[in-house]
């Protein structure tokens, strides 16, 4: 089409915000999309941190493992223990989280049965077993999560 | 090539890291070990330990099978994001899934 | 689930009401936001109130719609920051006296022709790649059939719910997939494919299989799904895509097994005798004056909850 000519406008949200905004679409009672945005991202500090995790586990390899102790004594500071925190976090969620997806997306299973739709026209997926799932990790996460920002943080 | 021979991977590798992060994870437990700190799990005097068990094995696996997972989910995401530069991202995903593997089994060969 | 409020047209919306038009203009590139203040009535939809402002404020307001009945499908537009259809979303639902403010935004992921008018094209095109059609072995005898294919009532309630998508594209338009990638199949062509994939009367679900294994099939769903979240039909999109990546998983490792292909009902030996009219029965003279018919009103009588329907010129 010619640059003076109609065009249609391309209304695609595009990566950032539709993996970051779980109010992208604004839809009353849906944790599942806050649990979508959650375990992109949660997923992307693990890859980005586990790339880090072999390069430094390789230390003792390369240089010994005094090299590794020495290494060990200099990370023990606030701001690798915050980091290690948010990776922590970051795992108990994907991983929790993604049981449930294995569950569902793998074998599935806790989909809730297809059925004809009546009243109070709720789709099956929203009743079925996996919303309590998505419930149980909501309520586990931020127990786990302290529990291990105790460790982490040497309160324990 | 269909895409479900790499994505059923995603999944098979997202069950064996349940079991081999689960006991990897656990291995920072300080009072499953004798410890009192967390932190003291991370000396050699408790790691090096690993590496002449049976776990050495375990991590190579776990090694493997995290990075398949994390960087086909990162392949999936980048799919999504230039849908046309498809073959740059499988040569990415396996460029770098073959460097830290190589990475990762140097480490735990070497210290075996 | 959104948007299927019965009791919503009994509400009394505010008197008036500002619905804001994100716009769009093709020619010189222009978005805008435009505000429109409408008088309101009750059981009137955001559908109304838009053809309320193209007849009587601004004529240069463009939408698509077609039955105003939740049934065609067209009229999706994002009202309040959802997907929905604007026939079916009551003022009152969506709009009250402290926020009497509606936004109306064309639907999410499709290229937008002029201001609500989205271009469905690509949107349809998946739609066929998915062949949404019956396809048999023996296709002769589905040219030219000698019966009816079988399906028994159990496997019919099992798939009835994913026959009713209307193409209306709204979880399409609410897909954070979709918002990313433009060659991802969506929902609603999925949830069609799987529709097809369990069918018992079909035999081309392999190939379909095949259609659903792609990169941009059905592994890039992430079961957000608000797909089954905005669908005015409750056709549940997101329940079809999971089960249908755990057949195609279940396939592939060679545990998958459709259920037996029905075979087609035998062709009736006779027809029989029609079943003579009961006595009270007065079939219609050839003397009926049709004028006089469309002119006096069909009497309605409601007893014990049975409607009857006549006609004065039946007495």
């Amino acid at each position: 089409m010619s640059s003076g000519g109609p065009r249609t406008k391309r209304n695609m949200p595009g990566l950032l915000r539709a993996s970051l905004n779980p109010w992208l679409v604004r839809v009353p009672d849906h944790p599942e999309r806050l649990a979508f945005v959650l375990h992109r991202v949660t997923g992307v500090i693990i890859i980005l941190y586990l790339l880090a995790h072999i390069v430094v586990t390789g230390t003792p390899a390369w240089r010994g493992w005094a090299a590794w102790d020495s290494l060990m004594t200099q990370f023990n500071n606030i701001w690798n223990q915050i980091g290690e925190f948010i990776v922590a976090g970051s795992v108990l969620f994907h991983g929790m989280n993604g049981i449930r997806l294995l569950l569902t997306e793998f074998f599935g299973l806790c989909l809730g049965e297809p059925e004809p739709p009546k009243p109070p026209y709720i789709p099956p997926t929203y009743r079925a077993c996996q919303r309590k799932l998505l419930y149980a990790v909501f309520a586990l996460w931020p127990i786990l999560w302290f529990v291990a920002g105790l460790l982490i943080f040497g309160v324990w | 090539m269909a895409a479900s021979r790499i994505q059923v991977w995603q999944y098979i590798t997202a069950i064996l890291l349940i079991f081999f992060l689960g006991y990897h994870l656990a291995e920072r437990l300080p009072w499953l070990w004798g410890y009192h700190h967390y932190h003291e799990t991370l000396y050699s005097q408790f790691v090096q330990h690993q590496y002449h068990s049976w776990w050495a094995g375990g991590l190579l696996i776990l090694a493997y099978v995290a990075l398949f997972h994390g960087l086909n989910g990162v392949r999936g995401i980048l799919y999504e994001w230039r849908p046309r530069w498809g073959r740059a991202w499988d040569a990415l995903f396996w460029l770098i899934f073959i460097i830290f593997a190589i990475l990762g089994t140097y480490t735990v060969v070497k210290l075996w | 689930m959104v948007g299927i409020d019965p009791k919503a047209a009994t509400k009394t919306p505010p008197k008036v009401v500002t619905i804001r038009v994100r716009r769009y203009n093709p020619v010189s590139g222009r978005e805008w936001w435009q505000e429109y203040k409408v008088e309101t009535h009750r059981g009137m939809t955001v559908l109304d109130a838009l053809l309320k402002i193209k007849e009587e404020i601004d004529h240069t307001l463009v939408m698509r719609y077609s039955c105003r009945m939740g049934v065609c499908g067209s009229c999706g537009m994002v009202i309040n920051g959802t997907p929905r259809l604007a026939c079916q979303t009551q003022i009152a639902e969506v709009a009250d006296e402290a926020n009497p403010v509606i936004t109306v935004e064309p639907l999410y992921n499709f290229p937008v022709i002029r201001d609500l008018l989205t271009d469905f094209t690509s949107f349809f095109e998946k739609h066929r790649k998915v062949m949404p059609y019956l396809i048999r072995n023996d296709r002769e005898e589905q040219e030219d059939p000698k019966g009816q294919y079988l399906m028994s009532r159990e496997d019919y309630e099992y798939l009835e719910e994913f026959t009713l998508c209307i193409s209306c594209g709204l979880c399409y338009a609410a897909c954070p997939v979709a918002a990313i990638d433009p060659d991802y199949l969506g929902p609603q062509a999925l949830g069609y494919l799987f529709r097809y994939v369990i069918d018992t009367r079909d035999e081309a679900w392999e190939m379909r299989l095949k259609i659903a294994d792609d990169e941009h099939g059905c592994h890039r769903c992430h079961y957000a799904g608000t797909c089954s979240m905005v669908c005015p039909k409750v056709v549940d999109p997101a329940q079809a895509i999971q089960r249908l990546r755990s057949i195609l998983f279940k396939y592939k490792l060679g545990l998958y097994r459709k259920k037996k292909i029905s075979g087609i009902s035998p062709p009736p030996k006779e027809w029989k005798p029609r079943k003579p009219l009961p006595p009270e029965a007065k079939p219609v003279s050839s003397e009926v004056d049709y004028k006089k018919l469309e002119e006096e009103p069909v009497v309605i009588e409601v007893e014990d909850r049975r409607i009857t329907l006549r006609h004065k010129i039946y007495e």
